[in-house]
């Protein structure tokens, strides 16, 4: 674990504009073209307040993200003292129309952001759907990567997950501990090859 | 044998690294001549989207299992990238067996030059191609894929899965209410949400075995295996199955199943959360012919569910089972079965003199995507062949799908958690009809005896094959194993009845009267216990408590005329020859061609004459 650890530390030294984007401060130019579904800009580190952001990329049409929307929730209450859980719609085509109409099928409470233009995607360094990223209060990136290992591949879930990587980050970041892992690779829906 | 498994188990593992190579090869080092195909654009028009519209699209459409449509270039190109990645890894199209001697139907495996395909055409960044290349897209029937059903059953209560958890097993009852045998030559499962079904099978229970399950009339009931009691031989030798994507399987003419009235069809469903809480309303809809049955498949049954003991942590854990064929037959479809642990399924055929061919082979065996596979052209098996089954269980941490985390020690069994080690096998017997009848004969008696060395603790097994003894007149056979079976379930109504009725033919009547005094302290309105005792009784010469035994089995079944002779025949034996003429006549209202009833009628009537006189 540590030394992959180490392994994702040095990629990211190496491709500095990800690792820049993931040390951006709370405050500057809020992340262009990220709304909420009435289309107001919003930044979600002035919304969160201090707290730790929680970043879950999710789309409508993926049949992983959707199982784990009971779990997702579960998740934004059980942490809610100390994380601000966002919603992530990343897809360009899905409207706000069709985004509402999803979080009330799948009985999401969240606030939920449109990034049509990726830039949390970019910054969170997610690659597929779900995936969570953690942020200090700050901005920085502390953790990236699939939840929990409920999926071992696609089509493949275990009866349920074994390790909770998600939850291991925030409890980290809430108690002011290095996060163990920075990344652990999601099982999920591609992100749009043409977002 | 030892040798026979090792050589098998090495094919497993060469297999698989063929399949490997063969993929990274089309990534790293191009065939000769290919350095131009490569370079040449693939695009959607003229290369993927024949492969889409015939592999994706039957499931990747509004109402099907698929969840998002693959219909045109935009569905398509937005996954591009997932395509390539998940084909390259046959994750999709889902299919099981690995490619072999003999075709399946509706086979959903792609080629290596398909998989290469997706690959380029995503590395190239998903180009559209010209418009004149582009085939005509695919056309489906919407609703019932055969047709309008004749008959269309509705679930009485729909089941609501939870939005979150773990895969869940659900079984409706169907009754099916029809006034005259029908039947049956296709049945079209609609599954309700196909999102959330990952497959789903249908059962025959003429006795109604599975009402016993429900906590009231009509609610369902959960559980993974069903088992449904039969008192016949009538086999349930037709496999009714459906997966996403499958067309409903049209038994060829000939080969219907009988419907009687009151059978009742359950269907068993397979369903995972989706992560909203679903709705789940199946309905079935079933196609008669006028067509009688005139070919009685059978379903063989390879099974080794007492072999399994997996300990935790083993990842390789094998069990077999072989079977000799005693007459020739015609292998239609097979049915691998395993749960959560099955790793690698195969099954073989040795006939005489030849090597062991594979009727199918799974390498990496998935739950999920189970099925029934018919093959394209019946499969020749002689008398003497040698079916097997090989079956590979990993009980590891490995093994994402183990329920267990850490593994713990698995037995075989019917629940999600258990194990099974299973092979079902369609088969036809070759001849004419009475040739085919005695196949059928031979193949029950050998899967029963085989059921017997492999656990003489198997109730059914005991059970079936003295019935079968009986049926051919090896009644001292038959007893020995009856015996068995009420050994094993000592106040088991039907086999202490079924003992009675072997002694009484066998001239044991007080032995008789014994078993069937058992059969009714289990079942007090058991029919044929009452009916047999009466006659056990008789023939001892105790008629008065015969007939109150004949009055039972008169109240239990009014409509059964031969109940009715034999009451009147010990009511005459007991002087009461009015009553006797009374129950006489009603045998032969009801069966006019009773002759039994007649001679006693006659002679009744003969001395009510000479009484008069």
């Amino acid at each position: 674990m540590f030394v992959e650890s180490r392994q994702n530390w040095r990629i990211c030294l190496l491709l500095a504009m990800v690792c820049f984007s993931s040390y951006r401060v709370a405050g500057q130019t809020p992340y262009k073209g990220v709304t909420n579904l009435d289309g107001h800009a919003v930044d979600p580190f002035q919304r969160a307040a201090g707290k730790i952001v929680v970043l879950i990329f999710v789309r409508t049409d993926c049949p992983i993200s959707n199982r784990y929307s009971p779990r997702i929730q579960e998740m934004s209450a059980q942490f809610s003292k100390s994380a601000e859980f966002f919603l992530v719609y990343p897809v360009r085509t899905e409207s706000s129309e069709q985004i509402r109409k999803h979080m009330k099928e799948y009985g999401y409470r969240l606030q939920a952001l449109r990034d049509p233009e990726g830039r949390l995607v970019h910054a969170a360094a997610v690659k597929v759907t779900p995936e969570s990223a953690v942020f200090s209060a700050t901005g920085q990136l502390l953790y990236h990567g699939r939840i929990d290992d409920w999926y071992a591949e696609f089509g493949r879930a275990r009866p349920a997950p074994t390790t909770h990587e998600l939850s291991s980050a925030i409890e980290a970041a809430t108690a002011g501990k290095p996060v163990p892992i920075l990344n652990v690779p999601a099982v999920g829906c591609f992100l749009p090859d043409t977002p | 044998m030892n040798a026979g498994r090792f050589s098998w188990y090495l094919v497993g593992i060469v297999a698989l690294g063929l399949a490997f190579g063969s993929i990274a090869r089309v990534e790293t080092s191009p065939p000769k001549g290919a350095k131009t195909e490569s370079a040449r654009q693939v695009t959607f028009n003229r290369d993927i989207a024949p492969i889409v519209f015939k592999y994706c699209s039957p499931c990747h459409r509004a109402g099907e299992a698929g969840p998002f449509p693959l219909l045109n270039y935009e569905d398509t190109a937005k996954f591009a990238r997932q395509i390539a990645y998940i084909t390259e890894r046959r994750i999709m199209p889902p299919w099981l067996p690995a490619p072999g001697e003999f075709h399946f139907q509706g086979e959903m495996r792609l080629s290596e030059e398909q998989i290469a395909l997706f690959q380029r055409w995503a590395e190239q960044g998903a180009p559209r191609g010209v418009a004149a290349d582009l085939p005509l897209p695919p056309k489906f029937i919407t609703g019932w894929q055969l047709g309008k059903p004749d008959l269309i059953l509705h679930a009485n209560v729909p089941y609501t899965l939870s939005a979150g958890g773990s895969d869940n097993y659900w079984n409706f009852i169907f009754p099916t209410q029809l006034s005259v045998p029908h039947w049956i030559k296709s049945i079209e499962i609609r599954p309700g949400e196909k999102r959330v079904v990952h497959h789903a099978n249908i059962y025959l229970d003429r006795l109604h075995s599975s009402r016993a399950q429900e906590k009231s009339p009509g609610a369902g009931f959960p559980g993974m295996e069903l088992r449904i009691e039969s008192e016949s031989f009538d086999p349930d030798s037709h496999l009714f199955f459906w997966k996403p994507g499958s067309v409903p399987h049209e038994e060829p003419p000939g080969m219907a199943l009988r419907l009687d009235p009151g059978d009742d069809l359950v269907l068993n469903t397979h369903l995972q959360p989706s992560g909203k809480s679903e709705l789940i309303e199946p309905s079935i809809g079933l196609y008669f012919t006028d067509q009688p049955a005139t070919k009685f498949p059978i379903l063989v049954e390879l099974q080794n569910d007492a072999a399994l003991d997996i300990p935790p942590g083993v990842a390789d854990f094998q069990v077999n089972d072989t079977f000799t064929l005693p007459a020739d037959v015609d292998l239609l479809a097979i049915y691998p079965h395993a749960h959560y642990l099955g790793k690698v399924l195969r099954a073989t055929a040795r006939v005489p003199g030849s090597a062991a061919r594979d009727l199918i082979f799974i390498p990496r065996w998935n739950l999920n995507w189970q099925s029934v596979f018919y093959y394209a052209e019946p499969v020749f098996l002689p008398k003497g062949t040698v079916v097997s089954m090989q079956y590979v269980y990993d009980n590891s941490e490995g093994n994402p799908a183990n329920p267990f985390r850490p593994p713990q020690r698995v037995l075989g069994g019917n629940r999600t958690t258990d194990e099974m080690a299973h092979l079902w096998m369609q088969v036809l017997p070759r001849g004419t009809p009475a040739e085919q009848e005695d196949a059928r004969r031979l193949i029950q008696e050998a899967l029963s005896r085989h059921d017997i060395d492999r656990s003489p603790a198997n109730f059914e097994a005991q059970y079936n094959l003295a019935a079968m003894l009986q049926a051919r007149g090896e009644v001292a056979e038959a007893l020995e194993h009856y015996r068995a079976a009420v050994r094993l379930r000592p106040d088991d109504a039907i086999a202490n009845n079924a003992l009675g009725g072997a002694l009484l033919a066998a001239g044991d009547p007080a032995g008789a009267v014994t078993a069937l005094k058992t059969a009714i302290a289990a079942k007090p309105d058991y029919f044929p216990a009452h009916y047999n005792l009466g006659n056990a009784l008789a023939t001892i010469g105790r008629f008065p408590e015969a007939l109150e035994e004949f009055r039972t089995a008169v109240r239990l079944n009014p409509k059964d005329s031969m109940a009715h002779t034999n009451l009147g025949a010990a009511l005459a034996e007991t002087g009461d020859l009015s009553g006797a003429k009374e129950h006489l006549e009603e045998a032969l209202k009801l069966e006019p061609q009773n002759a039994l009833a007649q001679e006693n009628l006659a002679e009744v009537n003969k001395q009510l004459a000479s009484k008069e006189k």
